[in-house]
């Protein structure tokens, strides 16, 4: 465990070595995620212009659980996303071969070798909307709603990447890989809204089978003090499951591979 | 002419059919942002859920009849200089767009129509009551719709001779389009002085204009109007496109030699 510790402290490095070339940049990509952020609270305004109630949910507490969609995806952005395509380039070249002979775990570093640190500023500006969100609420969480948060907020992150990480698996069957995570991201969209928000068999699925729900709501409610225990322990064996799934057919799919030379 | 545009068609047609599973993911795409917008609304305003049903069904439907890729093509060819190759054959590389933009649409239309109709069988909710000129000015607007839209998007590609940026450049535009054509919210829920904007900005030409023919929320002379500023985006917009491409072309050019 330690040694992973200290390779994701290399990546780390490596990877913030390679932003700093870039440097102009910065100031259009904080611009970009300024704009994203300002959109997405102009649509719940809208949504609000008309009503005072979305699915059992306020105005107040739409912008804690848009916040948290807001740092969930920052999250995906900095670790997630920018490894996918490079997968589908090792599985089609080859060189995957190169880290399957490395001493470390592969499933790890083909998930985490490359982060973009800039998509941070969404998780901060996320983390400013749900501040901002708590304050309209009038509602200063306690040190256990905050427990519990930071507890669920954990089983999200698992969550998502177990998803995240078999959707990216399937990159040694299929080729296309824009194609794929455009899929995740039609999914996590209905992330954004409450779940009980929805109806018939869209909830069921978003609920039970993706749980989506699962992912933003649950946090969101741990920190607006709506949190039980039965609920946190249930995210938390969901996350296991998941992570336990996407292990095994990262272990599955492997078997497939060919490499370079067969 | 005729009989260029014909193998073009043709050519764009079997390229098509190569990417299959890129063409369905891609026509399935566009489904679920309205799907849970719907939804949304379908919360707010329960009473209405039929109403809603077809707008946001209409939504789907006109957004992809209109949809414009061109900006992400043009970026990437522009970028990587395979613009060049389009550049030496003997046709203006716009008919190219033009005619893969007809082939696809064409396609769109073959699966989505006979979707549509399953769907009215289904649901009462979904089923039309336009007259026949209400059909006629809907066609219309949705074919001004996708004049619009491809227009807008080849020029922001063609800002690639100057910038590195134009798919983010477009992304905005993208989002501003989101409220003001009508996907985010029908025009007539959103507050009043964005409602206004919507009014005299193309955004409103590319999706909703038609969907509000349909549903018989424009009348007569607003019909007019309306048909009277798009079409008025449309010369501003072609005007654009070729001072674009004239300017685009020297520094092309430039780059080049």
């Amino acid at each position: 465990m330690r040694r992973y510790g200290r390779v994701f402290r290399e990546f780390f490095r490596a990877c913030f070595v390679e932003e700093m070339e870039y440097r102009s940049e910065f100031f259009g990509n904080f611009a970009a995620s300024f704009f994203g952020v300002g959109m997405a609270l102009l649509t719940v305004h809208i949504f609000f212009y008309q009503t005072d109630d979305l699915g059992g949910w306020t105005y107040a507490e739409m912008l804690v659980l848009l916040g948290i969609f807001n740092m969930l995806r920052g999250f995906i952005d900095f670790a997630l996303r920018p490894n996918m395509p490079r997968l589908l380039e090792h599985v089609r070249r080859g060189t995957l071969d190169y880290i399957l002979t490395k001493p470390v775990d592969s499933m790890f570093y083909v998930s985490f070798r490359h982060l973009v640190f800039w998509r941070l500023i969404d998780v901060a500006l996320g983390l400013g909307v749900i501040g901002y969100g708590l304050y309209i609420e009038r509602y200063v969480p306690s040190a256990v709603d905050v427990l519990m948060f930071l507890v669920v907020m954990a089983a999200s992150l698992l969550l998502i990447y177990s998803l995240w990480m078999m959707l990216m698996t399937t990159s040694f069957w299929v080729v296309r890989i824009d194609d794929l995570s455009f899929i995740f991201d039609s999914f996590f969209e209905t992330a954004r809204f409450p779940g009980s928000m929805y109806r018939g068999a869209v909830r069921m699925v978003i609920t039970y089978v993706l749980p989506a729900v699962l992912i933003t709501n649950t946090p969101a409610l741990a920190l607006l003090g709506k949190w039980s225990v039965s609920t946190v322990l249930a995210a938390l064996a969901v996350a296991i499951l998941f992570l336990w799934l996407a292990r095994r057919f990262w272990r599955f799919a492997l078997r497939f591979y060919t490499g370079a030379g067969g | 002419m005729v009989r260029k545009y014909i193998a073009l068609l043709r050519m764009k047609y079997i390229e098509m059919l190569a990417y299959r599973l890129a063409t369905f993911v891609w026509m399935t795409g566009a489904i679920t942002q309205p799907l849970i917008t719907m939804f949304v609304w379908m919360n707010i305003h329960p009473e209405e859920s039929e109403s809603f049903l077809f707008y946001f069904m209409a939504v789907i439907f006109v957004e992809r009849m209109t949809s414009a890729w061109d900006v992400w093509e043009l970026d990437r060819e522009i970028r990587e200089g395979t613009f060049s190759n389009l550049l030496l054959r003997p046709l203006h590389p716009i008919h190219w767009a033009i005619a893969e933009n007809i082939v696809y649409k064409w396609l769109f239309l073959v699966i989505l129509v006979p979707v549509w109709m399953v769907g009215a069988v289904y649901w009462p909710a979904l089923r039309p009551h336009m007259t026949g000129s209400q059909i006629g000015w809907f066609l219309g607007a949705v074919v001004l719709g996708a004049a619009l839209r491809f227009l807008l998007s080849y020029s922001c590609g063609l800002l690639a001779f100057w910038v590195t940026k134009v798919a983010a450049v477009y992304g905005v535009i993208d989002v501003i389009s989101l409220f003001l054509s009508g996907r985010i919210a029908p025009l007539e829920m959103l507050p009043p002085q964005l409602r206004e904007w919507s009014e005299w900005l193309p955004f409103r030409y590319m999706i909703s204009f038609p969907i509000e023919i349909a549903t018989g929320a424009v009348r007569a002379e607003e019909l007019v109007r309306g048909f009277a500023i798009a079409a008025g985006w449309l010369f501003v917009l072609a005007a654009v496109l070729q001072w674009l491409w004239k300017a685009g072309m020297k520094k092309n050019q430039a780059v080049g030699g």
